[in-house]
């Protein structure tokens, strides 16, 4: 067992370090609900991080400490689909950014205002859609990634695929959200954890406060646990890994968000203080896939196929 | 009141609402805010709707709880706009302490006012350094002959930016500290030296303000309520309404709001959460309408921090189950008055008028009678 970053993962975060200092990434000051950065998304995949799992001489897990790192930055980029779901194609075949639905391909998606390439995941059979840009309207959201919607699918280019592909992205979708999910928390507890440390209330630190330690305590119990999770579903890559990854991660988020804001005060309820951007992106987390009870269903099925 | 006289007070009351209701909805911010609020505040004066428990010689009607929790009952029913708007605090607040505490000029002159949607109030209790510890507040006023001259800063003041009135809290002793040497008092917003901040909220408006204070002069005799120094048993008095009765209506229109929800859903995974609101909203109502009863002859009690915790708590899970069950795109979330403003409104519940460990510390120690904690 070994839980320290090898000699490749070590030289690919330090790399990814330096394209992160290079774009002074600074959470926005104007007051904005959606940090989404065209030029981060860009440099990564111009640097290669976002097809790290499609090379020889590194793996999944690489690919997956690529993303939780980026998930830290109070900006969004098309991260995580793009490094750990793409993958599942010829790299050929598919152009990046990517949006994933479930069920309904005219429902609003993730990334879709920016992505050129629209999966979605039908339970028996995959589409995937080549996405015009005139065809995209935006969606009005609280979530801090950019949401749109197709307006229509008339003579739009897509191909399907069968029911194994749907359930390999399925499975890869669950890796991602479990991946994407552990880096927000981390930055959101860090955030809460420096203003309770700062903020005096009655003559003495607010972290000072049992109350307010124990809960903060337990969320950080609540973001490791659900990051060795997620690191065994990217070493694994298994139905069920994945699955038990992305509801552990969906089923911690209601209360672990609930406790950082109120542990901000009021300064938490205003756009001038960053929390929101780690926050509503795993908010909107919660739902995607059926949401935790979902994942949990899914890996009880990987587990004990015959209880279906 | 007999049970025929109070169902032909909610007849009365529907029947009104019916023919009364805004055509258009609440803007949230800023002067339109302020217009659509004292007209419609105005409208249910003129129509004998408001202040139907204040005394009647400051223009309520003296009518009992149960005919308030009626016309509450049909106010949500009725989709009537939010009372969490900029009359809250003229009506919530710094009415019933100027009923509880204030002057007889005080109460001729401002309660009419109030409810006759002519002004609108703000609160001027936090400070940067003073939230939950609101006893540290540092914000001064000098006395000076029959004058108190206001230095300092306050901040999250909802609605200050349209305000006529801030209910003020001020230390008026320099070598006071904590609870002593406080006072509470009637501030107008468009004396020389006030200067309001709009701060923008994560829900949109930006509504919160901060008011800075340069030398602002008030007459002790209009404005103090309840003595000079006596600030802070005055400013309980102010927030043992917003813990006790002030949340009524809200609470009402919350349960009004579950059941919508529940008419709403046929997801099954979702269908055990709203079974479950559906529970506490029951248990809520029940809390709420016993507690404004046996508050009727009085400032209402610390158990009122149980409602207030029981509502801002369950407000909280009703707008998170709503983001879940209509989906993002959904109609029903979207606008000033959908539920995304509701789930990120929802946030603040547990904040304002005191957080949830606040709360919780009240009802450990004054309604449990645990040990006071070192503060």
């Amino acid at each position: 067992m070994d839980f320290e970053p090898n000699e490749n993962q070590t030289a690919i975060l330090d790399g990814l370090e330096q394209l992160i200092s290079s774009q002074a990434i600074e959470a926005p000051k104007d007051g904005v609900l959606v940090a989404f950065s065209e030029a981060l998304d860009a440099e990564l995949a111009l640097g290669g991080f976002l097809d790290i799992a499609r090379e020889e001489e590194f793996t999944l897990l690489d690919a997956a400490l690529v993303v939780e790192r980026l998930a830290r930055l109070p900006v969004s980029a098309e991260v995580a689909f793009s490094a750990l779901v793409a993958p599942l194609f010829a790299a050929d075949t598919v152009q990046r950014p990517f949006a994933l639905v479930s069920g309904n391909a005219l429902a609003p998606a993730r990334f879709l205002t920016v992505a050129r390439t629209l999966i979605v995941d039908k339970g028996d059979e995959l589409l995937m859609i080549e996405v015009d840009p005139a065809r995209v309207e935006p969606v009005e959201s609280l979530f801090a990634y950019p949401y749109g919607r197709l307006t229509s699918l008339d003579g739009l280019n897509m191909q399907t695929f069968g029911a194994d592909m749907a359930a390999a992205v399925r499975r890869r979708w669950r890796l991602a959200l479990a991946v994407e999910g552990v880096g927000l928390m981390q930055s959101a507890i860090d955030t809460v954890v420096d203003h309770v440390t700062n903020r005096y209330q009655f003559n003495r630190p607010l972290g000072s406060f049992q109350a307010v330690q124990h809960r903060l305590a337990i969320a950080a119990g609540k973001q490791q646990s659900a990051r060795w999770l997620a690191l065994r579903a990217a070493w694994s890559d298994s139905e069920s890994d994945c699955a038990i990854a992305a509801a552990y991660l969906q089923d911690c988020i209601p209360a672990m968000v609930y406790d950082l804001h109120q542990f901000s005060g009021a300064m938490g309820l205003t756009l001038e203080f960053p929390l929101h951007f780690w926050t509503y992106r795993l908010k909107a987390m919660l739902g995607e896939l059926g949401g935790g009870s979902a994942q949990a269903r899914a890996a009880a099925l990987a587990t004990w196929p015959d209880a279906a | 009141m007999s049970e025929t006289a109070l169902e032909q007070f909610r007849a009365d009351a529907r029947a009104w609402l019916h023919a009364n209701i805004p055509a258009h909805a609440a803007p949230l911010e800023g002067p339109d805010s302020r217009a659509f609020v004292l007209d419609w505040q105005r409208r249910m004066y003129e129509g004998g709707w408001a202040g139907l428990t204040w005394p009647s010689e400051f223009g309520g009607r003296s009518l009992t709880v149960a005919q308030q929790i009626v016309w509450f009952e049909e106010y949500a029913r009725a989709h009537a706009p939010s009372t969490h708007n900029a009359s809250f605090v003229g009506l919530n607040h710094a009415g019933p302490t100027i009923i509880a505490c204030g002057t007889d000029e005080q109460k001729a002159f401002h309660l009419p006012r109030i409810l006759s949607g002519q002004v609108i109030w703000c609160q001027g209790f936090s400070e940067p350094g003073s939230g939950s510890d609101l006893a540290s507040l540092r914000c001064k006023g000098r006395i000076e002959g029959d004058e108190i001259v206001i230095e300092g800063q306050k901040i999250w003041s909802s609605y200050a930016d349209i305000a006529d009135y801030q209910e003020l809290l001020i230390r008026t002793d320099p070598d006071s500290s904590r609870h002593k040497g406080l006072t509470w008092l009637i501030c107008p917003m468009d004396l020389p030296g006030i200067t309001v901040r709009p701060i923008k909220t994560m829900a949109g408006p930006a509504k919160f303000c901060e008011v800075f204070y340069d030398q602002v002069r008030v007459r002790i005799d209009e404005a103090v309520v309840g003595g000079v120094g006596e600030g802070w048993k005055t400013a309980m008095a102010t927030l043992s309404f917003e813990r006790g009765t002030a949340s009524l209506a809200l609470q009402i229109g919350l349960v009004e709001k579950i059941e919508r929800l529940a008419a709403d859903c046929t997801d099954p995974v979702l269908a055990p959460r709203l079974a479950d609101l559906r529970a506490d909203a029951a248990a809520l109502k029940a809390m709420s309408y016993s507690f404004a009863l046996a508050s009727e002859s009085g400032t209402p009690g610390s158990e009122g921090s149980m409602i207030r915790l029981y509502f801002a708590e369950l407000a909280k899970r009703a707008s998170d189950l709503a983001v879940d069950l209509y989906g993002i795109g959904a109609e029903e979330l979207a606008g000033d008055h959908g539920w995304s403003y509701e789930y990120l409104e929802a946030f603040s519940e547990t904040i304002a008028g005191g957080t949830a460990e606040i709360q919780r510390n009240i009802i450990g120690e004054r309604v449990l009678g645990l040990p006071r904690g070192k503060a």
